[in-house]
């Protein structure tokens, strides 16, 4: 019992030598190196970071008990989760003077009106993309998800097509295509959906959440239904591997699922001052201009663009316009009913 | 004597199998492709960056530094803990040595964390993530120092207390060097799970404390860039070392026979 009175007491001290720390729980490969530094010079701390890779990871951990981050990165209905479970800290905005600089698309919305806890940082459309040169020998559109559940159009790729593992985003692709919402919970319309994806299953390749990021750059998959984000590495890679093709991707027409991350403080921070302050650096437009240059992600701040590389702010499915961004939504949490039904639906689609 | 070419096609394909992987991850480790799909050209850059990334390199040290530490401990423990369950055959504890090994990771992951956050309320961190992975650790090293002593002849420890040996004396010269070679399997099987455990880790570990495996693991989302090969090969050379080294200064500690 001494020992571990020792041992706390120990621990304790660790905490209180690192006063000056900011804690981020962010995703990978989400602020350059490059910007950490410049904020940790101009703010004369040390920022120190964690690395999640899926909402549910981050979420787990905090409901366990996890304390001492001071910052998060959560998606929209992340956000939403958080703030119903009193999980955040108010911002106050008095402290963020480049509020101003974020889109007005992009704030107050549904997860957090007023974004009285929220900063979006980095967007993500889920979309199709596809091997330009094949669609074109081809002669198939490009910018429906007919591609993806149309047998007629399948039909010349079978076998070259691959769909995300993840039952919300498949579903809310086909619940578009079938010209619903893609947040409807309508039981019949989801069961629609799911005959559209079992019509259309036999001539996908597979399910993948990442291997279609390489398969689509080297070229043995031709359309993939996938992040934003992904769908720009691989055309990266394609372009500097000289690779005799070229890859495109398009929000399709009938609308897609858009994704939005947000800074937000969690109630355990014992530095909210940092925080503030390292969201106002992040809202500064060369600053929030990193994520998009970094790993090409969509940029809901406006002083930012003309500081992103051209190849990044001029693809119009990244920085989508105001007529696209009507024609996209996000995924809203299910209640349990709902995500029974979901599951059921989604074995069966599995198992046929 | 001729041996089957059968034989040697099974043993080839079997070395193949465990060790053409390997050679691929060290290959690729020279792509110059971010997206590594597929070969681009030969680079050695992956290694600068690998040089340059502090937190990769923090990662692995920690990663490195916990392995040994955890595993040493968990080598001590376990080894008491096998001789006692060899010798005095107890009831109870054969079962709380166990226990950790059989049940699924993922529960072992949450109820730690549970213990530590809610029970002693730590702070996660370097201690946390150490406790665990002595925890899970122990029951595979008594299990192999028990196994080690059951094959042997009761008779020798009894002559060595005949001629007059203290227990500690009999311990020292006689059991130790004979359960030495289980010792060590057990300390390089402690050291092999606690240096790529991610579940438990993952659960345990606290805020700017990272280990290999959950860095790497985080990259999946941005994709796994060369890096995490550069950083693999150079762990595989370590490992590649260590044992060159074993084999060299003390090659009965490698062999399990007598």
């Amino acid at each position: 019992m001494k020992a571990l009175a020792a041992l706390l007491l120990g621990l304790s001290a660790l905490a209180a030598e690192a006063a000056d720390t900011l804690y981020l729980y962010n995703w990978n490969n989400y602020i350059s190196a490059d910007t950490a530094e410049r904020f940790e010079k101009w703010c004369g701390c040390t920022l120190k970071q964690d690395y999640y890779s899926d909402n549910e990871e981050m979420l787990a951990k905090l409901e366990a008990g996890a304390a001492g981050y001071d910052l998060l990165v959560p998606t929209g209905n992340a956000v939403q989760t958080l703030i119903r479970k009193e999980e955040l800290k108010p911002l106050d905005k008095g402290q963020l003077p480049h509020f101003a600089n974020l889109n007005p698309a992009y704030v107050n919305a549904w997860y957090d009106p007023g974004n009285r806890y929220s900063v979006p940082y980095a967007t993500t459309v889920t979309l199709i993309g596809y091997n330009a040169d094949k669609l074109r020998e081809l002669h198939l559109p490009t910018d429906t998800w007919a591609l993806i559940f149309e047998p007629k159009y399948l039909e010349k790729l079978k076998g070259r097509v691959t769909v995300l593992n993840s039952q919300r985003e498949l579903m809310a692709a086909a619940l578009r295509y079938l010209g619903h919402s893609a947040q409807d919970t309508d039981a019949d319309h989801w069961r629609a959906a799911r005959d559209l994806i079992v019509r259309a299953k036999p001539y996908w390749a597979t399910f993948s959440n990442s291997t279609y990021i390489k398969e689509l750059a080297i070229g043995t998959i031709w359309v993939a239904h996938g992040y934003s984000n992904d769908m720009f590495r691989a055309r990266e890679d394609a372009k500097a591997a000289r690779r005799p093709f070229a890859i495109g991707f398009a929000i399709p027409k009938e609308g897609a699922v858009l994704a939005v991350d947000n800074f937000v403080i969690h109630k355990s921070s014992r530095r909210p001052d940092l925080a503030q302050r390292f969201i106002d650096f992040m809202l500064d437009g060369a600053n929030a201009a990193d994520v998009s240059n970094l790993i090409g992600a969509g940029n809901p701040n406006a002083a930012a663009v003309p500081h992103i590389r051209p190849e990044v702010a001029g693809e119009r499915a990244l920085f989508p316009t105001r007529e696209d961004i009507a024609r996209l939504e996000m995924l809203r949490d299910l209640d349990p009913k709902e995500r029974r039904l979901m599951s059921r639906l989604w074995t069966e689609i599995k198992v046929k | 004597m001729t041996r089957s070419p059968w034989l040697w096609a099974a043993g080839l394909t079997t070395y193949g199998f465990l060790y053409v992987p390997l050679a691929v991850v060290v290959l690729f480790s020279f792509n110059d492709s971010e997206l590594n799909a597929s070969w681009v050209g030969f680079t050695t850059r992956w290694y600068g960056i690998l040089l340059a990334d502090d937190n990769m390199l923090q990662a692995a040290a920690n990663s490195l530094f916990i392995a040994i530490v955890a595993s040493t401990v968990a080598t001590v423990l376990g080894t008491m803990a096998g001789i006692a369950m060899h010798r005095w055959r107890p009831k109870l504890l054969p079962f709380l040595v166990l226990t950790p090994v059989a049940m699924p990771e993922i529960l072992l992951g949450v109820s730690l964390l549970l213990f530590f956050r809610q029970v002693l309320d730590l702070t996660l961190g370097f201690f946390s993530i150490l406790a665990a992975h002595i925890t899970f650790s122990i029951g595979f090293v008594a299990i192999i120092v028990r196994a080690r002593l059951a094959g042997m002849d009761e008779s020798i420890f009894e002559a060595a207390r005949d001629l007059g040996a203290t227990p500690w004396r009999t311990f020292r010269r006689v059991t130790l060097p004979l359960i030495l070679p289980g010792i060590v399997a057990g300390y390089l099987m402690a050291f092999t799970l606690s240096i790529d455990d991610f579940v438990i880790t993952f659960f345990v570990a606290g805020v700017g404390m990272s280990t290999l495996p959950l860095q790497i693991y985080s990259m999946i989302k941005v994709a796994v860039t060369p890096e995490v090969n550069a950083v693999s090969t150079l762990l595989m050379a370590l490992t590649l070392t260590l044992i060159a080294l074993a084999s060299r200064f003390a090659p009965e500690t490698l062999k399990s026979g007598q």
